[in-house]
């Protein structure tokens, strides 16, 4: 590697741009993704909230313009580096880009963003058309959703794959120690909160079969297993903070905890009939799964083993996640279906306004949502099984995004 | 000559808008006149055809200062309770008296449109029945079809792009350029186009299902079989619900729990296809929950519409069409409605039938004594009891979707305006219907809603129970039985007090009211598409049941 050539580089870049020296050679671009993708599961979460309250939906919502927010903040800053690098970038900047269809030139974490942001502007007319034709849904995934959702992910990647390739990349010179460890520090911070912003999109995609209710299903385990190994693995491999996987459960419990205690906050009353729940304020979405303890253990074990055999890792990670999963959520059922849990810190008192508020299951398991014998057994055998399949494919993801640089 | 001519119809003439859906045949829109409190109002629902949906209603007050309207979408099945807050219709600047507003019909069900009135003359509500379901199945508009096909198109290359230099270039430390990564990047792109290939049939595979989820749960009619056999006594008419359709319906309320309107189990209507010169009006009897009978009238042979209007316990309004043969020996056909001479008994006392002219010149004209000629807007026409109809309008053709007040007058044999009587507990029916059958629509002068499913959500926004429990099957069939028989076996001035009663209203104040002097009948409606229409008025004078047709173009 030509590391003086870098060094040059980056050092032209860093004294003939003082704004950047300022954001310790962070590119500001890096930071509106971060925010874009926060915007976007702020806008997500509350437009969950807003339709379990509210129901009344709307192209331009307060909650879809968090989203779009997002969309376009992304969209735009990264069309600007494209274009910029592509048209008006000198030959170094181009090197540290990746190339396209000949002309165009950008990194790799703008490319996601546009995807993603094209692709959130496409569902808005795709949504229009499916509500018009087959009624207003009241689901997470539908088609056009599930295009939206991608494109929102897809920014969120965007945003973690910027950080990441700056991350990779070598140091700019011209820098303090000082402004060095404090840049490193900086990126691995926002490289674990987008994360975290991003694991609270695949924990919503899932919501539909995660909720307390779930808890004692073998379902649960299952989706937990495909879902949560998969992308904490990845990060613990990618990031260079020692407790990733920790970190970002931690932001992702925290973006969750503190929707729930916010957003009741404010009044919202049903605008759609019939309504069974009498309701005054904003109903809050779910609180957050306690994936920070499975995530501190394949944090101890990546930092102690990440050198191993890949699959013998994901032979250790993938079991002992679903069985930390299990001890910590089937108990943590039992409590949020109790008293203890109908107060504002953890919300179980929300329930959406068009379902009967005298239901007797609302606190508690119907028999059919309970596994357990030979079924229950058999779940957790799947649930397990899976996870050490996703937890080598994340550990093989999170080794690629260790790697990139552009 | 006393005409009554509402300026308010005559304005509402030129603003009202209507769009195309279902309820009765291709004649979607929800008409109510009536009173709310000391209002005297008219609204208009355009219920949505996709459900949820938006339902548009605009009310025309005519009295009162105004302060404000507000517009609550009513479930029976969750009632008044289960209802959200009013939303408020707002003046149209350009028509004072005219408010606009949108609500919004969440579920499929019976639901109806609760209008509040208030103003200086204090507050009053109006109920407005409107049946919510899903009745369109759309098809994408082109451009839009295009333009996401392209969008489409450009985030599958764009993704195969951004996955073919995700494992080359960007793992390509900066100014390394030398290293070769084009075999890595063409690898990714193929994997990457055949997994979005996966994706995208994965997509469309769950484009397909939803849609035909969508088509299964969207509202069909019942179906029918309609027979004619003839017994000592005549010739009976058979028609008989298909019970397959009791499966897919499965969700709803079954067929026995029926309701009567106006004192009926189901109102059932017979035009004679291709010319429309025969028309009947006929009440069937239900001999099971499936099946009805009725006593033909010596109708003319040929193939016939059959339209079978129902409401079931729910006050779900619908009508369910058929057609049959009327074949065999030809009878005589000489009268316009029952009497002596044609040796017809009813099965009920309000059934009738009429004989006229048919649409097109070209067509045979029937050889019957006493043909109805059909009348045209504006026009006198003469009835066979020496009577005269007009149809108040100027000019002949109409716009469709617009909301027009059909009035109709009837004069004496001595040219003065005639003294109606209430029929079925009405001062008149209407049917419209389009020559092909495609748009058919049973009107009273209070709107085209069913007052039986009014009355219904009535009483269930009286229960301030959120849920609602029904009787078990057969016993609210033999109940609805029961009380259809003793509404039949009443004298003809009780039966007609006891279904004014019913309606919430009397003879003496409509005499006092907007039927005045009883000379006139207004039925506001509008058409909902072009083409050429034929209207039946039935009226009474007396004791005698009146019928007339109109023919009308709209354009």
């Amino acid at each position: 590697m030509d590391v003086s050539f870098q060094a040059h580089t980056a050092t032209k870049k860093v004294r003939s741009d003082s704004a950047s020296v300022k954001m310790l050679g962070i590119p500001l671009f890096v930071f509106a993704t971060a925010f874009a993708s926060l915007s976007i599961i702020i806008g997500l979460i509350w437009d969950i909230s807003w339709h379990t309250s509210i129901g009344r939906d709307g192209l331009l919502s307060p909650p879809h313009l968090g989203m779009y927010l997002g969309a376009i903040v992304s969209g735009l800053f990264s069309g600007y580096q494209v274009l910029k690098t592509s048209f008006w970038g000198s030959k170094e900047v181009k090197q540290r880009s990746v190339r396209f269809w000949g002309i165009f030139s950008g990194s790799l974490g703008a490319l996601f963003c546009i995807w993603g942001c094209f692709a959130m502007l496409t569902s808005a007319p795709f949504d229009d058309w499916w509500h018009n034709t087959y009624g207003l849904d009241v689901t997470i995934l539908s088609p056009p959703h599930t295009v939206l959702l991608l494109g929102m992910m897809m920014v969120q990647f965007g945003a973690m794959i910027s950080v990441l390739a700056m991350q990779n990349q070598t140091i700019p010179a011209g820098l303090s120690a000082l402004q060095e460890n404090k840049r490193n520090r900086l990126l691995r911070t926002i490289y674990v909160i987008t994360s975290g912003f991003f694991l609270v999109m695949l924990y919503t995609m899932a919501s539909e079969f995660q909720s307390r209710h779930d808890m004692h299903g073998g379902t649960f385990y299952i989706v937990g297993g495909l879902l949560y190994p998969f992308f904490l693995s990845a990060i613990a491999r990618s990031s260079k903070l020692k407790w990733a996987a920790t970190a970002t459960a931690g932001v992702y419990m925290l973006v969750l905890m503190l929707l729930a205690w916010m957003l009741p906050l404010f009044p919202a009353e049903p605008l759609l009939g019939p309504i069974l729940n009498d309701i005054t304020h904003y109903q809050a979405f779910d609180f957050p799964l306690l994936l920070i303890i499975p995530a501190i253990a394949i944090d101890m074990i990546m930092q102690r083993k990440e050198e191993n055999n890949k699959w013998l890792l994901a032979l250790m990670i993938g079991p002992l996640f679903v069985l930390l999963l299990l001890a910590v959520q089937w108990p943590f059922g039992d409590f949020l279906m109790s008293p203890y849990a109908r107060n504002w810190f953890f919300a179980q008192e929300s329930w959406y306004f068009g379902s009967n508020p005298d239901w007797e299951y609302r606190y508690a398991y119907a028999p059919w949502m309970v596994s357990s014998g030979w079924p229950l057994i058999k779940s957790l055998l799947i649930a397990g099984g899976i996870s050490i399949l996703t937890t080598r494919l994340g550990l093989h993801w999170g080794g690629w995004m260790k790697k990139v640089m552009r | 000559m006393k005409y009554i001519i509402n300026p308010v119809r005559l304005f509402i003439l030129f603003l009202l808008v209507l769009s195309p859906a279902y309820a009765h045949v291709g004649s979607p829109g929800v008409i109510y006149e009536g009173e709310a409190g000391p209002y005297r109002i008219m609204v208009n629902v355009n219920p949505p055809d996709v459900i949820p949906g938006t339902a548009t209603v605009q009310v025309y007050v005519t009295n009162g200062g105004v302060e404000q309207v507000l517009l609550k979408p009513i479930y029976w099945f969750s009632g008044a309770d289960g209802a959200p807050k009013a939303d408020e219709a707002l003046p149209l600047a350009a028509s004072p008296g005219q408010y606009e507003g949108l609500t919004w019909l969440m579920s499929n069900g019976t639901a109806s449109i609760e209008v509040k009135v208030s103003g200086e003359l204090g507050e009053g509500t109006a109920l407005v029945p409107v049946m919510a379901m899903s009745t369109a199945q759309k098809e994408m508009d082109p451009a839009l079809g295009w333009i996401l096909g392209a969008l489409g198109l450009f985030l599958v290359i764009l993704m195969i792009t951004i996955i073919g230099v995700s494992v080359s270039d960007a793992v390509v430390p900066p100014g390394d350029e030398k290293k070769k990564t084009g075999h890595r990047k063409t690898k990714g792109m193929v994997v990457a186009a055949a997994f979005l290939c996966l994706i995208l049939y994965g997509g469309m595979s769950w484009w397909n299902n939803w849609a035909e989820d969508y088509r299964r749960y969207m509202y069909k009619p019942y179906q029918a079989n309609t027979k004619v056999v003839t017994t000592d006594n005549g010739r009976k008419m058979i028609f008989e619900i298909d019970s397959a359709y009791k499966e897919y319906r499965q969700n709803y309320l079954p067929i026995s729990y029926l309701i009567p309107d106006h004192g009926k189990l189901m109102h059932m209507f017979l035009v004679r296809e291709g010319s429309l010169d025969a028309f009947a009006h006929l009440h069937p009897v239900r001999t099971d929950s499936l099946t009805f009978e009725v006593d033909l009238p010596p109708l003319p042979n040929g193939r016939y519409f059959v339209f079978g209007d129902i409401v079931r316990g729910n006050g779900f309004h619908e009508t369910i069409t058929d057609t049959m043969e009327i074949m065999g020996l030809e009878l005589p056909v000489s009268l316009t409605t029952s009497d002596e001479n044609d040796g017809w008994q009813p099965s009920d006392p309000d059934d009738t039938y009429i004989i006229s002219n048919p649409v097109l010149p070209n067509q045979v004209q029937l050889a019957a004594g006493d043909i109805v000629v059909c009348g045209k807007p504006g026009i006198r026409t003469p009835l066979p009891d020496g009577s005269s109809a007009i149809w108040e309008h100027e000019g002949e053709s109409f716009q469709a979707n617009r909301l027009y007040p059909m009035t109709f007058s009837i004069l004496d044999p001595d040219g003065e305006p005639a003294e109606l009587e209430p029929y079925m507990g009405m001062m008149g029916h209407a049917v419209v219907m389009k020559h092909d059958g495609s748009v058919y629509i049973h009107l009273h002068p209070v709107g085209n809603y069913s007052s039986a499913s009014q009355d219904l959500i009535k009483r269930r926004m009286e229960d301030d129970s959120r849920l609602v429990e029904l009787p078990s099957a057969d016993q609210f069939r033999d109940s609805v039985d029961q009380v259809v028989a003793s509404i039949k076996a009443m004298s003809e001035e009780e039966r007609n007090d006891y279904l004014m009663e019913l309606m919430g209203h009397t003879y003496e104040e409509e005499e006092n009211g907007e039927h005045a002097g009883h000379a006139t009948v207004t039925f506001p409606y509008a058409f909902p598409e072009p083409g050429n229409y034929r209207i039946w008025i039935q009226m009474k004078r007396n004791g005698q049941v009146l019928n007339t047709a109109f023919d009308a173009v709209v354009e």
